[in-house]
């Protein structure tokens, strides 16, 4: 599709004042975004070494079994605070401030606040982990902070949500795109279900199935109101933006918004069918899970019309492969999901390693993948530094691809037999306990090639850092540069 | 039990308000007006349809 | 623009009233959940308190529910009663008292909701927890050794009372293995962990 200017050619100066703007606001972004996203990378090594682990323990328990503080039982509660808090959610942060400034053309409110936010979101998180690790958590899955560390984290948010809105309300232009409607829903819902999860954890009169229901109402809008609308909006804007063309069905985009508005926070009680809960806050489960379908399948349609014609692309750009990997498999995992939601698969995969599978297939398979892709692309434009090193690159993402793809395949395999024999009187719990062991060694082969991935990665971010801060020291021997000779993107990353 | 669920249906409405609300925003502000325009809005003069913007380090462009 | 404004509203309007219509309703049975009186006399679920208390606190601390739930599905899902992990399924009643659920999302291990039916011996509990493959071949549960303590003792004199009877060749020749109260606490949970009266749901 060759170049359609919308508008007759405009004179060198307006475009210069787009090229002013649209560095001044990454200007703007620059520090508090790359505070987000470097400690999301530092909370994604922290997380991946736990989940190593518990990963070990968990076929070879014997290992560094002397101390309570690396208990299994801990061990593993920490692993998923850390991705969840860390990782995920202070990736999730970055991109979303990024493309907030980006898609209203506006400079980022309040950046040293915003800075200040991401140094303090860090302790808290190390303070959460710590305290899961000493025992200090309220045992409550995905919830496990205690109240201290939970209201801290809560405040922090609301911190950036609310400097979200005020960089909107500044905005420079009319039209509102769909990834700031998947944005702003992601900011507002969150910490509305964040704030009631640990009110009625903590200080409400909840017990029992009621908790239960309480628990996974918010464990799953977790996944379906937090990390899915900032993965789906990122998809949204760096899919076009890298192939240089428009979504291809800008309604189907808007639809997929309000219906996964609509659906996703009645599917949360599916992770207790077949439990003591009433059946109708089950059954609402299972269907909300089931109308998923809709959203879910527009965004595949959509995203695969726009890429079509352009699938070679994804061998010429970093972010593309990722993007596209992680929505694909969103794709699939949300499939995978609304299945699960089904009494008659429920009944064989509840409690079983099948499970775990789904959820890293869509947390990592999914929102980590479009998060890798999110930080190749915003990164280089924040630093005005390329990245070092395109073979770096591919390794990160064949070791986390073919990671992820063994890691699913394994225990979705051994998953479904533990589920058959765990539903065969005639068959005693140990031998279905040792069945599972070399599903259990092979996720452990897996976790050791995203661990490769990650190193990779990591190397990557902080050579960029290194090169941003030697940069920066240099720039200080310099002139104050033109604004006409402003462009510090370095012209391969621009 | 029933301030659980209360609170829970509370939240539900509630996010179901706030998307009701941000519906009839948009549909008053005629965000869904032209679609055609909202999908281009992401390009500009400076990165255009048509112009790939991301590749390998060191390939060229 | 208008109509497509009233169907969005009306759409939602309509999700918002079923789940008002679906709340309510079934509800009020939920909502006045009280203990069950058997025959003796004798309310159940009793609330916990004193050691057995404390070792829910332990049993919560140590991430117990990352790999056992405590839940016994119904008749005809999954096979949890065949196996003889409960002489009834679990119903809400069971979980009145517990601040916060333990239900649990995955079977690494076995269902614990009648544990204390299953396993009544402490002393068993015990061994499980300092080396689970002494009581279950094959078990990958991790052992709990930081829940003991290696005791010795002076050549002829009294073992103390609380020695747990352990197989030859763990324990040197005057050492004896004596649970911590933390140890205590939580086996004083798990036995308690019975449902097995008669409940008016699953009649």
């Amino acid at each position: 599709m060759s170049a359609q200017a919308l508008t007759p050619h405009p004179a060198h100066f307006e475009n210069q004042n787009e090229l002013n703007d649209r560095a001044a606001i990454d200007a703007s972004c620059a520090r508090p975004v790359m505070w987000f996203l470097a400690s999301s990378v530092v909370w994604l090594l922290v997380g991946t070494v736990l989940a190593m682990l518990a990963s070990y323990k968990m076929h070879s328990p014997g290992f560094l079994d002397q101390w309570a503080w690396l208990t299994f039982g801990r061990v593993r509660p920490a692993h998923l605070n850390a991705v969840t808090y860390g990782w995920a959610s202070m990736a999730g942060i970055g991109v979303v401030l990024w493309m907030q400034a980006r898609l209203s053309r506006v400079q980022l409110a309040f950046p040293r606040v915003l800075t200040a936010t991401a140094v303090l979101w860090n302790i808290v998180v190390a303070i959460g982990i710590g305290g899961i690790l000493a025992g200090w958590h309220t045992s409550v899955e995905w919830i496990e902070f205690s109240l201290p560390v939970a209201l801290a984290l809560a405040v922090l948010f609301s911190v950036f949500a609310l400097i979200s809105f005020y960089t909107f309300a500044r905005r420079q232009t009319t039209h509102v795109y769909v990834t700031q409607w998947y944005m702003f829903g992601a900011i507002l819902w969150f910490p509305y279900l964040y704030l009631i999860a640990n009110v009625m954890i903590h200080l409400g009169q909840a017990r029992g199935v009621a908790q239960a229901s309480t628990n996974w109402w918010f464990a799953h809008n977790v996944l379906g109101l937090w990390l899915t609308p900032i993965g789906v909006g990122a998809a949204y804007y760096l899919i076009p933006k890298v192939i240089g063309r428009p979504i291809h069905s800008y309604y189907l985009s808007i639809l997929g918004f309000w219906s996964l508005a609509l659906f996703y926070n009645w599917a949360g009680t599916h992770h207790l069918i077949g439990g003591p809960l009433p059946a109708w806050l089950v059954s609402v489960g299972i269907v909300g899970s089931m109308m998923m379908f809709i959203p879910v399948i527009t965004v595949a349609i959509n995203h695969h019309l726009t890429m079509r014609g352009h699938f070679h692309m994804l061998r010429t750009s970093p972010t593309l492969r990722f993007v596209v990997a992680g929505a694909m498999t969103y794709t699939a995992v949300s499939a995978q999901g609304s299945l699960m939601s089904l009494r008659s698969l429920n009944e064989v995969t509840h409690f079983t390693h099948y499970t775990i599978a789904h959820s890293h297939l869509g947390v990592y398979g999914f929102f980590t993948m479009i998060m890798f892709g999110s930080c190749y692309y915003i990164m280089p434009r924040l630093t005005g530094i390329e990245w070092s090193s395109a073979r770096l690159i591919r390794i990160h993402f064949w070791s986390v691809l073919v990671g992820m793809a063994l890691y699913w395949i394994g225990l979705t395999w051994g998953g479904v037999r533990q589920g058959f024999m765990l539903n065969d009187p005639a068959v005693p719990f140990l031998d279905v306990v040792r069945y599972t062991l070399p599903y259990l060694w092979s996720r452990s082969v897996a976790g050791a090639l995203m661990t490769l991935g990650h190193v990779a990665f990591a190397v990557l971010v902080a050579r960029m850092l290194l090169a941003w801060r030697r940069r920066h020291a240099d720039a200080e021997w310099e002139p104050e540069p033109e604004p006409a000779a402003r462009p510090a993107r370095a012209e391969a990353g621009a | 039990m029933t301030a659980t669920f209360l609170m829970i249906l509370g939240g539900v409405v509630l996010i179901a308000a706030t998307t009701i609300f941000g519906l009839a925003w948009a549909v008053r502000r005629g965000q869904f007006g032209d679609l055609r325009r909202g999908a281009r809005s992401i390009f500009d003069e400076d990165e255009p349809i048509g112009r790939p913007t991301d590749r390998f380090p060191g390939d060229p462009s | 623009m208008n109509r497509t404004l009233l169907i969005y509203i009306g759409i939602i309007a309509t999700v918002i009233i079923s789940s008002v219509g679906l709340v309510f309703v079934p509800d009020a049975q939920l909502f006045a959940l009280e203990p069950v009186r058997l025959e003796s006399g004798e309310q159940r679920p009793l609330a916990p308190a004193g050691a057995i208390a404390m070792g829910r606190e332990v049993y919560m601390d140590l991430g117990c529910i990352y790999c056992h739930s405590q839940q016994v599905r119904p008749e005809g899902f999954g096979s949890d009663l065949e196996r003889g992990w409960g002489s009834r399924r679990s119903v809400p009643r069971d979980y009145i008292h517990d601040r916060p659920h333990l239900l649990g999302t995955m079977r690494t291990g076995p269902d614990l909701h009648n544990i204390g039916l299953r396993q009544p011996s402490e002393d068993w509990h015990y061994r499980h927890f300092y080396e689970p493959t002494l009581t279950s071949p094959g078990s990958t549960m991790p052992p709990h050794r930081f829940l003991f303590r290696r005791v010795r003792i002076e050549p002829g004199a009294q073992p103390p009372l609380d020695a747990i009877e352990m197989p030859e060749g763990y324990l040197a020749a005057n050492e004896y293995l004596v649970p911590t109260d933390r140890a205590r606490h939580l086996v004083a949970y798990l036995l308690n962990l019975n449902f097995s009266y008669d409940e008016p749901e699953t009649r």
